[in-house]
């Protein structure tokens, strides 16, 4: 077996060659789904994050922080010269270091600190010119709005560091400790009432109760309309000789190339006269009306492989066309029914150009006009416009995962040859 | 006999009425649709271009006034070029990286089914969500992207608040959804029979010379499909551009795409004529499009059974 490889070598073994270029395809589809992926993983991460949080490089991946007491206790001349000492405010000081009769560098010692130098003294670059004491004392202010004051001061009362911290945070000291420098101060958890703040948004007038109900009733209905009507459709394309239905067909099948935007303006000059204008209807109604090509053809090719015989013998039977339809087929073609359910689902929760032509006030958004307006108003507001992404999102992942097997069993028993 | 005579093709002269009634009774829906939200609409578009319309007044007819306006209209033609840049790169990356991962996904590892899943579910999530996600991916100082080109030493571009960089922008987005298209080649290659390949591995063929003479032709007609349909759908963008722009179009009409004119035009200046001639232009450029591709489409494969 393996004098192959020996005398040939390492590529003549057909069994060898096959196995690294699949290992090769492996890391590469592996690698691939690791890019397609992040930006989902990044909506939710920001979406869990403080506003400083977001605006940090390099971005955090993980949406917690911890506070540790930070800062640099001994303060270092960064040039040669001789030192002013002057006031600064709040008790500080300001050390100057003068060369050639210019201030070549300053530093700032907060009151808390110990001067080293004293004025007019000379100083070299790298000396320590001030120290600021290494422990401090924990003092804990929660303010009113939930957020919290973090002050590290000194013995005598000074401050020596001090922490705005948001909410939703685990505090690692207790007021009154002593803590030294590099110690864990807090930790700031995943941000949870970002989602809380998206879903009724400040700055907008409706929350997004509204827009979820909304999107509810019209998603539900048009998956009624798109499944009902196209079942109907396609059984009669199936199921019923009759002329032109090969023409129909074909008819049929080359709207799908017809851009939308063609019928759209007659379409809402149509519903203007009708008065369904900033209703539902417009959203709803035509979905009674054929359900869309795809689905169509999707359920007539479902119906295509059922045997005849089995209409007939219904027939026989004393079944009328509603019955077998009812009774025999639609059984049978459950599967299909799902898809068609499911993509219906996706496209009328996701649709964003017919919600922005008919509805217009705000109290009859869609989830997608909901966030599209919330962009408008929340533009650097990136930690919430992903929390509502997110909210948005969330439903269609959860009847992705759970029907994941109908979206691609669909496309590939609908046989798309031509 | 009814069970015989199901079984025999019956000639159309033959085929009786009751069945022929039923038949269009369960059509109706579709009929009626087709005329009142399909064929209806696109005639009555058909005479709105030759009209001036703003909804208030009663509509003028003004003959060939639209389309000689749109001829020396500036920002038709930026849209025009907007549209064909996006679908020139758009379509041919899109068809070639979903050609890829198909083949990537058709192998037999055990987590292929994880696999799919996760090239799939962007295609899921298309929309106004994911076009604000990839606003927070293009932010030139904290976005991801500039960030992993810093790390590769390359400055990132402004991205979408740059003239230059804004549609490719949006080719690199619509790169996400490749998914889609990737289920339909995955059912194409499950569907090529198995002895293709063991027959050309008796011949010695490898694998390059076994995907560029099976794979690949035995795919074509999927691809031809597919080809035509990206086309159709890469002139329609839209939702992306109105939700990444504000429904400007911006920076300075760089992502002003033809449709999101005809949206600006009939919806916020309440222009239908000049809409409606804007969108029978879009119209007759996606039938040349798809016509153009019948044309030359001998390149397609079709095998004997397939042909009916």
């Amino acid at each position: 077996m393996d004098y192959t490889s020996k005398n040939a070598g390492f590529w003549a073994s057909k069994k060898r060659q096959e196995r690294i270029i699949s290992l090769i395809l492996f890391i590469i589809a592996w690698a691939g789904a690791c890019i397609f992926v992040v930006p989902l993983v990044w909506m939710i991460t920001t979406s869990l994050k403080t506003p400083t949080e977001i605006f940090t490089i390099p971005p955090k991946w993980i949406p917690i922080s911890h506070i540790k007491l930070d800062y640099e206790t001994k303060l270092i001349a960064k040039a040669s010269g001789r030192v002013i000492i002057s006031k600064g405010e709040e008790g500080s000081k300001i050390i100057d270091i003068i060369k050639d009769g210019k201030v070549a560098s300053s530093v700032v010692v907060p009151a808390v600190g110990t001067l080293l130098v004293k004025d007019k003294q000379l100083i070299k670059s790298g000396d320590v010119a001030a120290e600021l004491p290494e422990t401090g004392i924990v003092k804990i202010i929660n303010n009113a709005d939930g957020t919290t004051i973090l002050r590290i001061v000194s013995k005598a009362d000074l401050t020596i560091q001090e922490y705005n911290l948001p909410k939703g945070i685990r505090l690692k000291v207790k007021e009154g400790q002593k803590v030294k420098v590099g110690q864990h101060l807090a930790t700031i958890l995943p941000q949870w009432r970002n989602y809380l703040e998206a879903w009724a948004p400040k700055a907008l007038n409706e929350t997004f109760n509204t827009y979820l109900l909304n999107t509810i009733i019209i998603t539900v209905s048009a998956i009624i309309g798109v499944v009902l009507s196209s079942t109907f459709v396609a059984y009669g394309f199936a199921r019923f000789r009759f002329p032109l239905r090969d023409p129909l067909f074909l008819l049929m099948i080359s709207t799908m190339m017809i851009p939308v935007q063609v019928t759209m303006i007659p379409t809402f000059i149509l519903f203007k006269y009708l008065g369904w204008i900033d209703t539902f209807a417009p959203l709803i109604v035509p979905t009674f009306f054929g359900g869309g090509a795809f689905n169509i053809f999707l359920i007539r090719q479902f119906f295509m492989t059922i045997p005849y015989e089995l209409d007939d013998a219904a027939k026989i039977d004393g079944c009328n066309y509603f019955q077998i339809l009812y009774i025999i087929l639609l059984p049978l073609v459950k599967p299909a029914l799902i898809t068609v359910a499911i993509f219906g689902f996706v496209y009328n929760w996701n649709d964003f150009l017919n919600p922005l032509i008919y509805l217009n006030s705000s109290s009859k958004y869609t989830l997608a006009l909901g966030l599209q307006t919330f962009t408008t108003m929340y533009g650097s507001y990136y930690h919430l416009m992903m929390a509502a992404s997110t909210i948005v999102l969330l439903p269609v992942l959860i009847v992705f995962f759970v029907g994941q097997r109908y979206f691609i069993e669909g496309v590939a028993t609908s046989g798309l040859k031509g | 006999m009814e069970v015989a005579s199901r079984k025999i093709k019956k000639p159309y002269l033959k085929m009786s009425t009751h069945e022929a009634i039923w038949g269009y009774v369960f059509l109706m829906p579709w009929i009626l649709g087709m005329i009142f939200f399909v064929g209806g609409p696109i005639i009555a578009s058909l005479v709105l271009a030759f009209c001036k319309w703003d909804l208030i007044t009663p509509p003028q007819f003004v003959g060939m006034d639209n389309f000689i306006k749109i001829m020396s209209d500036p920002k038709f033609w930026k849209s025009l070029y907007n549209t064909f840049y996006y679908t020139i790169f758009a379509v041919p990356i899109g068809i070639v990286g979903s050609i890829i991962v198909a083949l990537l996904m058709n192998q037999k590892w055990k987590s292929v089914r994880l696999l799919r899943t996760i090239y799939y579910l962007p295609s899921v999530t298309a929309g106004v969500a994911s076009a604000i996600i990839w606003m927070w991916l293009f932010n030139p100082d904290f976005g991801l992207i500039n960030y992993f080109l810093g790390k590769l030493g390359i400055k990132g571009p402004l991205w979408l608040a740059s003239e230059e960089w804004s549609k490719p922008a949006l080719i690199i987005m619509s790169l996400w959804g490749v998914g889609g298209n990737m289920i339909i080649y995955l059912a194409g290659l499950q569907g090529i029979p198995r002895q293709l390949y063991e027959a050309a591995e008796i011949d010695g063929a490898n694998i390059f010379q076994k995907f560029w003479n099976i794979t690949l032709p035995m795919l074509s007609p999927v691809i031809f499909f597919n080809l035509i349909m990206s086309i159709v759908w890469s002139f329609q963008i839209f939702t992306q551009v109105y939700v990444m722009t504000q429904g400007q179009g911006g920076p300075a009409d760089s992502t002003l795409v033809l449709v999101l004119y005809i949206y600006q035009k009939a919806f916020k200046f309440h222009q239908m004529g000049y809409a409606s001639a804007l969108a029978w232009i879009l119209f007759i450029i996606i039938l040349i499009a798809t016509m153009l591709q019948f044309k030359f489409s001998k390149w397609v494969y079709y095998e004997g059974e397939l042909k009916k």
